[in-house]
């Protein structure tokens, strides 16, 4: 597989780690418990397109949302992560 | 009280044997220097200071910080891009280490010294991309990689920062390596093995290209 | 001359080098041949007709093919070590001093005795591993599969390691193209003009494909001299690169292709410093498939015996090595394609017996030349063939009609048509779709950027061959943005391919479907019969196209049989999922570089070469390689080492290389903050020049890792992780810093390789560093407290880091200088230690002193603690947010009952006590139901003088004192032990602090 860094350009797989869902948003400070359980552990068995979180780490350590149909590999779109998901977390 | 000798070591101290290694008879396809004694250090902007960073660095180099994967040559520093908003900065003679680029860069970056976790190796010769893809998944041919372009990405499984400096006076092109202090000697071994049915040609100098 | 003559060698012609004789030996006898050889090639110019025994039933078996598609005549090449088993002879190249074994014989190969097995054939019809061996199930393993083993089977393993070097590559281009027949040679030719990056692979050593035996005429000249043509003029673009040696094995996401270069196959062994095998990892924006057809058998009684050949095999032989198969030949064709086979062999002076042709129209011009010729044309089909190991001898035909004939004959060359070579274009479960017209299934769809051409893609004629070849060629530079001019297309005219199908002939004897894995017709029946009508299902009930070359000429014979019986038609019965490797690729190759010392990159500290300098024995630990302990002459075991290196660190000062703990540099105005977050514990008021402990934990509440971080400046924290997680918490921490906290002004960066760092631990510590250390610096309590962090001068000018932290228990100090100096500071450690007996140790030593201080590490640190069960839990604030901090309160996270990190030593104190053992209440019988936790770390203790240990135990916290069982089924041992106390040697902790 190869993925087009946002910063690097294309670049081969082995450079890069997968993560999984980008779907969930960490709950803000707060939270109730449920709330929590849902986002570590509920997850969706996507068979087509799905939004994942994968890391660079192996080159410029980019964290990417990377839109990818798990049927076909296929790649949509290929994102920096940085901002996605991020809430303020009370003191 | 006894007085200690502080004996700098570069990370190929041991393994590096100078002169040549594999095949024999015609010249040496690969030639590898191992650079030692230089300065190195991580320059990474702060949060949304990005364009503050470029404008102390233009101040400082007198170039604009490269914001793509490039590799720029001042007349005393090479600024290497590392990853978005970052660049390394290397350099020797101590003008441009930790502590004078702290000053330079105290109000938009953060600032780590690599001088010592780095190894640098330059890789050059007629069958340089020959070896480096053996090492390397990138694509090094000369209109994909052209003299001046940089890479942050990894060789063997391990992290590297990869660029074409200017070519040799005999019109060869030279790749540099910047590979983890640790992973050097292993890293070094393999290189050898994957060069040596060129014919090597091992030397180590303090002279960065 | 090399060797006895060469019997079956035209006296001239051929593509080999008649002046480079090549001498070799099958089955130990001396035989010859020449440079451009195959194995093959070599073995029928000298007459060899036999030259395995099939897998199952040891029939005596030949020559089939003349390529990667052989079923038959697999061989074990070379010797020794360098011993390969299953290697094609088609493929093999000659060599001078080859020598190849049969396979699957003993104790010879015309006196096999395990042939004994055709007279059980009855217990070997498909399905036969299901059927006969399901009961008693223990004479599997004791009786079936050994004998099993024995008598089937395919060659034998070297059995020792493989002496030579394989080696792995990237390549780069916009257009990959698979074969350098006249497809592939005109795709290359139009790629390459338009100024494309081109690489063109090619199996054989040769270019030309199948050009190389059926010649033709290309732009008006013979095909030899086109090739020649087109390889000159591809020499001259600097972007094209030319592969022979090299096929193209699979496909993978992304265009990316797998490819195997035989660098040196053809040579006993490989020159010095070169490599046997290369695996080529290509990435390419388009690739052209030109990967040509498999001419396909058609199946009847006999068809395995030696003598038998594909057609177009038949002619390869005869026109590009110039040997000769047979002397007397038969043509059993279907088709008209399989009529060149006899203008070559009549053009090289052989003899024709007949043409049996199952078409009922013959053309008037064959029809001439068999007059000419002056052989009969049957009009009929193969029923039978009479012969043994020796080769064909009569070959019975029912005509249509119903009559009967008999053809004497020494050969017996066969075709069914031509099956396009669909594995690359279906790898990414593509299915080939059936075209009536050619009687074959061709590519429907393809892998992104990949196109089928000429034979391939169903066009057979070396007219369209060429025109599909130039066309997807110069469409495939387009499309990767080179639009120089390609020029003309090369031109040929187009061959006439039409047939009549024919899959099957039935008669009396056993007809081979795949010659390989011994699968006949009638096993194809049979598995109809009993319900296993599915392809998937059929390949695997009678293991149909499972052998190493795949079923390339068995496959869809095998599937048009099954819609026979069936019912259906060929493309409603359909084809099996393909998957690559295309030919079996050695696992060596897949490794490379990566074996031995080399299998995984190797990470060495700043003071390694010291350390092996003292004999340091090491251990790895990740890609770390560790000092472990420093054995001293005299000393006999690991034990005495390590309890000595404890003793002089308890007793004196000692030091240990840590610089493998992961270090992060966590620079700007929100790093505290950030710490904050991720760790249990608070950061953000450390005072700058201290240290702290931090733990943390993944979200789900469960600890992920510990380490000190130190407050170094008012904005800039140094953190250190443990040795095994440091990537891990780097991954980890940058996901927190740009996706979770993005708002927080942090930057981080990995500092682990630029510090040298050694703990300095024991109660003359002090009096150590105060030799290496500026006396300007104040090292006493006050001035340098407990959990302390600063730097600091070095005698001789230069700087190090010290930070007042202790993993042993003891007084202790982390020093930490640049990499570069590592080397020397332990030098000037032990130099200035002399007066103190300073003692180096390794992580054993390191081990036992921290299990004698109750500290965690990653026994129990082991995915499934809370910070409470490691005695920790007081860290979590309660007055931020951090990750895992709602999770971990969850109820079955916070239970009462929960195995816990507790003391534990053996009653007998002379006894060892072992980690793994299972506790046990005291009155209980050991078992899941009383299983109350295990022994995690254990040593022997100098200083307790006996082996103590730690363990997770349920409510371990509450039961100290208490008594219960260790129980080791494992190592079937029993014995009592006590719960004590995790912290054994000084619990108050005043050494540390003292």
């Amino acid at each position: 597989m190869r993925i087009v860094c946002p910063f690097c350009g294309e670049r081969e797989l082995g450079e890069f780690t997968y993560l999984g869902d980008a779907k969930p948003a960490r709950p803000a400070a707060g939270a109730t418990e449920n709330e929590v359980f849902d986002y570590v552990y509920l997850r969706d068995n996507v068979a087509g397109p799905m939004s994942e979180f994968w890391y660079h780490g192996g080159g410029c350590r980019a964290w990417l949302k990377i839109a990818r149909n798990t049927l076909t590999h296929e790649i949509s779109s290929v994102e920096p992560a940085a901002g996605v998901g991020a809430r303020q977390v009370g003191a | 009280m006894a007085e200690f000798s502080w004996i700098a070591r570069s990370p190929l101290e041991h393994a590096l044997v100078v002169g040549a290694c594999g095949a024999r008879g015609t010249a040496a396809g690969v030639s590898l220097t191992e650079i030692r004694n230089f300065d190195l250090i991580q320059v990474m902007a702060r949060r949304g200071k990005a364009a503050e960073l470029a404008k102390a660095a233009e101040t400082r180099f007198g170039v604009a910080a490269p914001g793509t994967p490039k590799a720029v040559r001042v007349a005393d520093a090479t600024l290497i891009w590392s990853g978005p908003d970052q660049f390394l900065v290397l350099c020797n003679g101590g003008k441009h280490a930790i502590e004078p680029l702290s000053q330079a860069f105290a109000q938009s970056g953060s600032l780590s010294d690599q001088s010592d976790a780095r190894a640098l190796i330059s890789v050059s010769g007629e069958k340089a991309r020959a070896i480096l893809a053996k090492l390397s998944s990138l694509d090094l041919h000369p209109a994909a990689f052209p003299a001046g372009t940089a890479a942050a990405t990894s060789v063997d499984h391990t992290s590297v920062n990869l660029w074409r400096g200017n070519d040799r006076p005999d019109g060869q092109a030279v790749f540099n390596l910047l590979v983890f202090a640790t992973f050097a000697e292993s890293l070094w071994h393999t290189m050898l093995d994957a060069a040596a049915e060129y014919g090597v040609d091992i030397r180590h100098s303090e002279e960065l290209g | 001359m090399v060797g006895p003559a060469q019997t079956h060698r035209l006296e001239s012609g051929g593509l080999i080098d008649r002046a480079a004789p090549l001498g070799f030996r099958f089955d130990g006898k001396s035989l010859a041949g020449f440079q451009g050889d195959t194995l093959a090639s070599a073995l029928i110019a000298n007459g060899i007709k036999l030259v395995g025994r099939s897998f199952k039933y040891h029939r005596p078996r030949g020559i089939l093919t003349a390529g990667s598609e052989e079923p038959n005549a697999l061989v074990e090449l070379r010797t020794g070590a360098r011993r390969e088993p299953n290697t094609k002879a088609t493929t093999a190249e000659l060599y001078d001093g080859l020598e190849a074994a049969s396979q699957n014989r003993w104790p010879s190969l015309r006196h096999d005795l395990m042939a004994v097995n055709q007279l059980f054939a009855p217990i070997f019809v498909a399905g036969f591993y299901y059927k006969t061996f399901m009961w008693p199930a223990k004479f599997w393993e004791a009786v079936y599969e050994p004998a099993i083993r024995r008598a089937a089977g395919l060659g034998r393993a070297a059995g020792v390691a493989d002496p030579d070097h394989y080696d792995k590559a990237w390549a780069h281009c916009d257009v990959l193209i698979a074969g350098s027949g006249p497809a592939g040679l005109a795709a290359a030719l139009a790629a390459g003009r338009s100024g494309a990056r081109v690489i063109l692979c090619e199996e054989d050593f040769a270019f030309g494909g199948r050009l190389l035996a059926d010649g033709g005429t290309i732009d008006g000249v013979p095909a030899a001299e086109w090739i020649t043509r087109a390889l000159g003029e591809l020499a001259t673009l600097p972007d094209v690169r030319i592969m022979n040696r090299t096929i193209l094995f699979g496909v993978y996401d992304g265009g990316t292709y797998g490819a195997i270069e035989r660098v040196n196959d053809h040579l006993p062994s490989p020159p010095e410093h070169q490599v046997r095998q290369r695996l080529w990892r290509i990435v390419a924006r388009r690739c052209v498939v030109a990967a040509g057809a498999i001419e396909r058998p058609i199946v009847f009684a006999g068809n395995d015996t030696p003598g038998v050949m594909m057609a177009s095999a038949m002619r390869t032989y005869v026109a590009r090595y110039a040997a000769t198969p047979a002397k007397r030949i038969a043509l059993f064709t279907n088709n008209e394609d399989g009529w060149r086979t006899v203008e070559t062999a009549l053009a090289a002076g052989l003899q024709i017996a007949a043409v049996i042709d199952a078409r009922p129209d013959v053309s008037a011009a064959h029809r001439a030349l068999a007059a000419k010729g002056g052989f009969a044309v049957l009009n009929g089909s193969v029923s039978g063939v009479e012969g043994g190991k020796d080769g064909v001898r009569k070959i019975a035909v029912a005509l249509t009609g119903g009559a009967r004939a008999e053809v004497e004959a020494d050969g017996l060359a066969v075709s069914g048509g031509w099956n396009p070579a669909v594995g690359l274009t279906s790898y990414h479960r593509g299915r080939p779709k059936w075209r009536d017209d050619i009687a074959a299934f061709v590519p429907d769809s393809a892998p992104p950027g990949m196109v089928a051409v000429g034979a391939a893609n169903g066009a057979f004629g070396l007219g369209s061959c060429l025109r599909q070849g130039f066309a997807a060629g110069a469409a495939a530079a387009r499309d990767a943005g080179r639009s120089g001019n390609a020029g003309a297309p090369p031109v040929a005219d187009d061959e006439d391919f039409s047939l009549t199908p024919l899959w099957h002939v039935a008669g009396k004897g056993k007809a081979f479907v795949d010659y390989q894995h011994d699968v006949t017709a009638s096993d194809i029946e049979l598995a109809q019969r009993e319900g296993f009508e599915s392809v998937e299902h059929l390949k695997r009930y009678t293991t149909l196209g499972m052998a190493t070359d795949q079923g390339k000429t068995s496959n869809v014979a095998g599937l048009a049989i099954m819609a026979v019986v069936s019912g259906k038609s060929i493309p409603e019965t359909g084809t099996t999922i393909y998957r690559p490797p295309y030919v079996p690729v050695a696992i060596g190759a897949f490794a490379g570089h990566h074996r031995d010392e080399n299998f995984h990159a190797t990470r060495l500290t700043p003071s390694h070469h010291w350390a092996a300098e003292q004999g340091a024995i090491f251990v790895d630990t990740g890609l770390w390689r560790r000092a472990q302990w420093y054995p001293r002459a005299g000393e006999k075991d690991w034990l005495e080492s390590v309890t000595r290196e404890v003793k002089a660190v308890r007793g004196g000062v000692g030091f240990c290389d840590v610089s493998t703990l992961g270090k992060i540099d966590v620079h700007g105005p929100d790093a505290g903050a950030f710490l904050d977050r991720v760790y249990i514990n608070t950061f953000s008021n450390l005072a700058v020049g201290k240290a702290r402990y931090g733990l943390m934990l993944r979200e789900d509440g469960i600890v992920y890792d510990d380490g000190t971080t130190s407050r170094l400046a008012e904005n800039h924290y140094f953190l250190t992780t443990t040795t095994a997680k440091a990537g891990p918490v780097m991954q980890h921490l940058e996901f927190c810093r740009q996706v979770l906290f993005a708002e927080l002004d942090v930057q981080l960066t990995s500092v682990t390789d630029q510090w040298a760092q050694f703990s300095i631990a024991g109660p003359k510590t002090r009096d150590l560093l105060r030799e290496i250390v500026d006396p300007a610096e104040d090292l006493s309590n006050e001035g340098f407290p407990f959990m302390g962090a600063r730097e600091v001068a070095l005698r001789g000018g230069i700087k190090a880091r010290l930070f007042r932290i202790s993993f042993s228990g003891e007084m202790a100090f982390e020093i930490s200088v640049p990499a570069r100096y590592g080397d020397a500071l332990v030098r000037n450690l032990m130099l200035a230690g002399k007066p103190f007996g300073v003692t180096p140790y390794g992580t054993e030593a390191l081990g036992v002193m921290r299990i004698e201080k109750g500290h965690v590490a990653g026994p129990e640190l082991n995915g499934t603690t809370t910070a409470a069960d490691l005695g920790l839990g007081k860290m979590m604030s309660t007055k931020k947010d951090f990750i895992g901090r709602v999770m971990a309160r969850r109820e079955m996270l916070v239970a009462p009952d929960r195995q816990v990190v507790v003391g534990i030593k053996p009653v007998d104190k002379t006894r060892r006590l072992r980690s793994g053992a299972h506790i046990i209440p005291k009155d209980k019988t050991p078992g899941p139901d009383n299983d109350q936790g295990y022994v995690t770390s254990v040593c022997f203790s100098p200083m307790l003088d006996q082996w103590i240990g730690l363990g997770l135990v349920e409510r371990g916290r509450e039961r100290i004192g208490e008594i219960v069982h260790a129980h080791d089924p494992l190592r079937g041992e029993d014995y009592d032990v006590e719960l004590c106390s995790p912290v054994f040697y000084d619990p108050d902790g005043g050494r540390q602090r003292g």
